[in-house]
């Protein structure tokens, strides 16, 4: 109610036109209707004084001109869409002409659509009338007799409903309605799934995916993984070698399996962790890391062989290779979780165990091990 | 009824006397096409988005003709070689085909595509120019609020959209997303696991945001968009302060035909752009980046420019996680994923009621105010665009990195102290620049125009020549209110001098007309 | 690609290659004991590899001796040991301009022009060979590469290279100011010397950890992406960067032609 309009303007106050009188132009019939809508022409003026000048002639041309180049140009794409040829043929060059088809679309398309928009816009621009109005703008709510009616009509409707009076009413409907309301939101209860095990446990767990027995390194392939495939100062992401192991099923699984030099492979063996001390976690030069970053979960393979880190590249954490993965920078707290290795019979890599400590991303009960604070 | 005299006599009267028979129109129409608009640049920055998403509607529903949302395995076969024989989603493969197979196919995603990026870049900058003016004041708060509203669900809506493809860097966006997740305390796991139906990234994912980008959020955005234009329209437009421009009425043009010509002309001006980029801009190459598996990654790897800045915080983060062994965990991406973004929605939500609060201006405004005006809010406004633009920055800072040959780590740390520090310096620098610029609007407005003459009094004192805005007193002073006009600064804005050039392509050449007076005479202050 | 329908997977393929390799091994220890040391050069003159020999370290003594040492040995804090590395190494680091290095930095750059000649980066290499072979590069690698398996490729280009060199081969950033190079017109002896002998911080991808018919189809899915194929999806790829470039783009080309539009529509005619 602060700003409330006090209808300053001449216009509301003009004398009204009666509409009845045959001899009204057009354009007195017109200023009426702005009058009813509290709006005043400050300036109107054609846009063309005299009209059929050789400069209004020449403006519709050029109106006219862009609507038919417009045209033309939707033509052509109707004709390329259909006639040009489209379908992918493998390697190319800009002499093929099916790698010129979505540039042509994409040009002729343009064209006719800008082309029309500049013709409509030149024609609201530069023919139609000059004018400028202002129109009272009634900001501020209602008038004091609107609000007062509608008040009385609301208290009434209160008063016939009774809300006042039968306050049991009021509270019985409250009391069944929230019961409504969560039956309208519990169906969404079928999303609802116990995520168990499933951020703990990975598919290197040999009792819950293998009968028991360890389970070995695999390519993506299926092909097995022996020391000698991993050439000195190489990496290679290894799955465990169970149905579907190299799949999505197993999101947390993926190692990095790097083969150290020797200088470097002395440094990790004195810097490991003691819960991989115990159980003998590398075997040889050789240590397996989990490919999931302990921030948000990408796979954080970037491998350094000289500078001896991995680099996650979504968010550039970096983790030091010979120091059990620790992170070094940016923004992950814990250290890659090694898969302890062993070598079997057969001369074929195999996880001793799990992870020790959950891979991947943290989340609020994770099972923590005081070794991730050393460090 | 008796036809008048004067009035068409034509099909369209007749048309439109069974019509108004029937619907009674002819009261609501005359107010319709009478309403008066003001007329701006920056009331043009709204529509743009607004036309993107008609847009994005029309290619959208091109698309969904042809998109599997299923996360069933399929061996690919279809066009594209280096795919050939490779094990993918059929989500994954029904992108391809649209790409390679549809007639047409490419260029309908590109084009969804860039509308997107535009549908979203149109509404930062739209949402600067309502708040940089004070546009949000009463009684317009409810719309800022939708506007927002709007921001977010078009973010989600973007975000899903370049989801569904389920392609190499699409599914890494979902892995982060999942980790996300995981890190609210207590219902992250459960979250998770009814997001992805159990372990990422599982296979109903894609159905899942698939008729949410389809259906629930178009029709969200829908209806927000529809209740923010018809407000824009209820409320009446703001408009400029200036001369004969009061809070109390509208001045411009109306909206037939003047407007709603130069509406078609935009929407279909932003059209055409949309469809050239589609046509020569590359964008989103799914088909290089191959199915998702969780052990495949690309350097590189961002999310789309509105979500940069979110991944830049996450990255500017330091490594604090907070940990009670072996009970409790509050991973580190907690603070600037989930708090962050639950920050980045309500402080701007709530920000009219804050200004409210603070400056207990309760009134209502319909004239916009110039940024300089209000220095506070406009510094507020900078630090925030200063904030957003290192975020974003940061989102992408290995490849600022890789190009521009900058360590990763110096530019991890430049983000950081930067994110911090320049938010602060741009603030007072702001503040100050709007300080000076309304002094120096006063100094117009008590002494005059600058003319560039430099004259010699016969001490030998050099002054500059002003040219007074009014009749000055006797000390050469103005008595001219100061209220957030726009003040001429340039002699040839106040008509003593004709504009030195005219036109927006090409110069107009005009005989100058200004009461036949020279040239040297206006200079020498005679006139 | 003819060869593409050409795939083998899982095991058989694993033991397949497993199997030829193993032969292929026997075969070079085989030639090697027979014609050792002639294996250098195609040339069977003892004097003629000499003088290569020579003429490498003569060059060597000049342009490298100072980080890496006498007779390769390498120098502490300056240049690692070249023994063992093998011709590959050396002609990929001289070749691409990236050794001899200007300046001790995060890595050795890429050059427009290389230092040496290629017959001379073929000196050194011999030289290099001469302290202790390393691995060799097929020399039937072009015709390798034609009937390689692209798929086959992208598979392993997916899992191995992109997660530093990117999805669309353009390259990206290491630690601490390291890089990972575009791999933009890069020819396949460079693709493969580079997989064998892991340059900078590039791993090793040596002849155990993928065949020279698993590189073959790595080098023909490379070539493919990033040298043969033109992009469909318009006239700039705008470096297939991603998203981000796409973000500028925006801004800059729609953006801004939308707000000049705006500016003509409102502006008083």
């Amino acid at each position: 109610m602060t700003a409330h309009n006090d209808s300053a303007h001449g216009a509301a106050e003009r004398e009204t036109v009666d509409l009845s009188d045959p001899k009204l132009t057009r354009l007195e019939v017109f200023k009426e209707g702005l009058r009813r809508d509290d709006i005043e022409i400050i300036h109107y003026e054609p846009r063309f004084a005299k009209p059929g000048t050789k400069a209004e002639k020449r403006m519709e041309r050029i109106v006219g001109g862009l609507f038919l180049l417009s045209g033309l140009s939707a033509t052509l794409f109707v004709a390329a869409y259909i006639f040009w040829p489209w379908e992918y043929e493998g390697p190319s060059t800009w002499r093929d002409p099916q790698t010129w088809y979505t540039p042509i679309l994409g040009v002729t398309l343009g064209l006719a659509l800008l082309l029309f928009a500049v013709g409509v816009l030149t024609w609201a621009k530069k023919l139609l009338p000059i004018e400028e109005l202002v129109q009272d703008r009634h900001d501020g709510g209602s008038s004091a007799e609107d609000r007062r009616i509608a008040e009385a009509t609301v208290d009434g409707l209160v008063e016939d409903m009774g809300l006042k009076r039968r306050p049991f009413l009021v509270k019985a409907a409250l009391l069944g309605a929230a019961p409504l309301g969560l039956a309208a939101v519990a169906p969404l209860g079928a999303l609802l799934k116990d995520p168990g095990d499933m951020l703990t446990v990975t598919g290197w767990n040999a009792e819950k995916y293998n009968g028991g027995e360890p389970i070995r390194l695999m390519h993506k392939d299926g092909a097995l993984i022996r020391p000698d495939m991993v050439s000195v100062g190489g990496q290679i992401t290894a799955f465990p070698a169970i149905d579907h192991g190299a799949s999505n099923e197993f999101p947390t699984a993926p190692i990095l399996l790097i083969h150290l030099r020797d200088d470097d492979a002395t440094i990790l063996h004195g810097n490991l962790y003691p819960m991989y001390q115990e159980v003998d976690a590398l075997w040889g030069n050789f240590v397996a890391y989990s490919k999931i970053c302990t921030h948000v979960g990408c796979p954080t393979s970037l491998y350094e062989q000289q500078s001896q880190r991995l680099l996650c590249p979504c968010h550039q954490s970096q983790f030091n290779v010979v120091d059990n993965a620790a992170p070094v920078f940016g923004p992950a707290t814990r250290h890659l979780p090694i898969l302890p290795l062993s070598v079997d019979d057969e001369g074929y890599f195999i996880a001793t165990s799990d992870f020790l400590v959950p891979p991947g991303p943290a989340f609020w009960n994770r099972p923590s091990l005081p070794e991730e604070d050393e460090k | 009824m008796k036809r008048r005299k004067g009035t068409s006599d034509s099909l369209l009267t007749k048309a439109g006397g069974e019509l108004d028979d029937r619907f009674k129109l002819a009261g609501p129409a005359r107010v319709l096409l009478n309403k008066v608009f003001p007329d701006h640049w920056s009331f043009l920055l709204g529509e743009i988005a607004l036309f993107s998403f008609i847009l994005l509607l029309l290619s959208g529903t091109f698309l969904a003709l042809f998109f599997e949302p299923s996360m069933a395995h399929v061996t690919y076969e279809g066009a594209y070689v280096p795919l050939q024989g490779v094990e993918m989603t059929k989500a994954y493969e029904s992108a391809l085909d649209i790409s390679f197979e549809v007639r047409g196919g490419l260029i309908m995603r590109q084009m969804h595509h860039w509308a997107t990026l535009l549908f979203m870049a149109s509404i930062l900058i739209h949402m600067l120019r309502i708040f940089f003016t004070g546009a949000f004041r009463a009684p317009r708060e409810t719309n800022w609020m939708i506007g927002i509203l709007l921001f977010w669900v078009g973010f989600f809506e973007g975000f899903f959209g370049y989801s569904l493809p389920d392609d190499g860097l699409s599914g890494t966006g979902l892995r982060i997303m999942e980790g996300m997740t995981q890190s609210v305390p207590f219902i992250g796991p459960w979250a998770s696991a009814a997001l992805f139906g159990g372990q990422f990234p599982g296979t109903s994912v894609i159905s899942m945001i698939y008729i949410i980008h389809v259906f629930i959020f178009p029709l969200i955005l829908l209806g927000l968009i529809v209740v923010h234009v018809g407000l824009v329209f209820a409320q009446k437009h703001t408009q400029w302060p200036g001369p004969g421009r009061t809070e109390h009425n509208v001045v411009g043009f109306r909206m037939f035909p003047n407007y709603i010509m130069k509406q078609v002309g935009f929407m279909l001006f932003i059209w055409g752009v949309i469809a050239a980029m589609a046509g020569l801009f590359q964008i989103n190459p799914i088909w290089l980046f191959g199915p998702y598996e969780v052990a495949v990654v690309s350097s590189a790897s961002q999310p789309d420019f509105y979500v940069m800045y979110l991944d830049g915080l996450i990255r500017l983060f330091p490594a604090w996680e907070f940990r009670v062994p072996p009970y409790f965990t509050l991973p580190a991406v907690f603070w600037p994923a989930i708090a962050g973004m639950g920050l980045s929605v309500l402080l701007p939500l709530l920000y009219p009621a804050l200004e409210r609060r603070f400056t207990k201006d309760r009134g209502h405004h319909n004239l916009l105010q110039r940024p300089r005006d209000n220095p506070a809010r406009t510094g507020l406004g900078v630090m925030v665009v200063v904030f957003w633009v290192i975020g974003t920055v940061s989102g992408g800072n290995d490849v600022f990195a890789e190009k521009f040959h900058i360590s990763l780590n110096a530019m991890t740390w430049a983000g950081r102290i930067g994110i911090v520090v320049l938010p602060i310096i741009a603030y007072y620098v702001t503040y100050r620049i709007c300080l000076g610029l309304q002094q120096h609007d006063r100094e117009v407005l008590a002494h005059g125009l600058e003319t560039g003459i430099l004259m010699r009094d016969p001490n030998g004192r050099f002054y500059e020549v002003h040219q007074p805005l009014a009749e000055p007193d006797e000390h050469g002073h103005t008595e001219l209110e100061y209220n957030g006009w726009v003040v001429p600064k340039k002699m040839n804005r106040v008509g003593a001098l004709e504009p030195a050039d005219k036109g927006f392509f090409k110069s107009i050449e005009e005989p100058s007309d200004n009461g036949g007076a020279s040239r040297d005479e206006i200079e020498s202050g005679k006139h | 690609m003819a060869a593409s329908a050409k795939r083998r997977r899982g095991w058989r393929k694993r033991l397949g290659a497993l199997a030829r390799f193993t032969g292929a091994l026997v075969i070079v220890g085989g030639l090697y004991s027979v014609f050792s040391p002639g294996l250098y050069a195609q040339e069977t003159d003892p004097n003629a590899i000499d003088s290569e020999v020579v003429k490498g370290q003569e060059l060597y003594d000049t342009s490298c001796i100072s980080c890496h040492g006498d007779n390769g040995e390498g120098v502490e804090g300056r240049g690692p040991s070249l023994i063992g590395v093998g011709s590959a190494a050396v002609e990929f680091q001289v070749n691409t301009g990236r050794m001899p290095m200007a300046a001790q930095g995060a890595q050795a750059p890429e050059a427009a022009y290389p230092v040496f000649t290629e017959e001379e980066a073929e000196w050194l290499g011999a030289y290099i060979d001469y302290l202790g072979g390393g691995a060799v590069i097929p020399s039937d690698l072009d015709t390798l590469v034609d009937d390689a398996d692209v798929g086959a490729g992208g598979e392993l280009y997916r899992v191995n290279c992109s997660s530093c060199h990117g999805f669309s081969g353009g390259g990206g950033a290491l630690s601490s100011g390291a890089h990972a190079p575009s791999l933009d017109g890069v020819t396949n002896l460079e693709l493969y010397q580079a997989m064998l002998t892991g340059p900078q911080n590039m791993p090793v991808f040596a002849d155990n950890q993928l065949t020279p018919e698993q590189k073959a189809d790595l080098i023909a899915y490379v070539q493919f992406i990033v040298n043969d194929d033109r992009d469909p999806g318009g006239v700039f790829n705008l470096g297939r960067f991603g998203p981000s470039t796409e973000g500028v783009a925006i801004f800059l080309v729609g953006m801004t032609a939308l707000l000049l539009t705006t500016l003509w529509i409102a502006g008083k005619s």
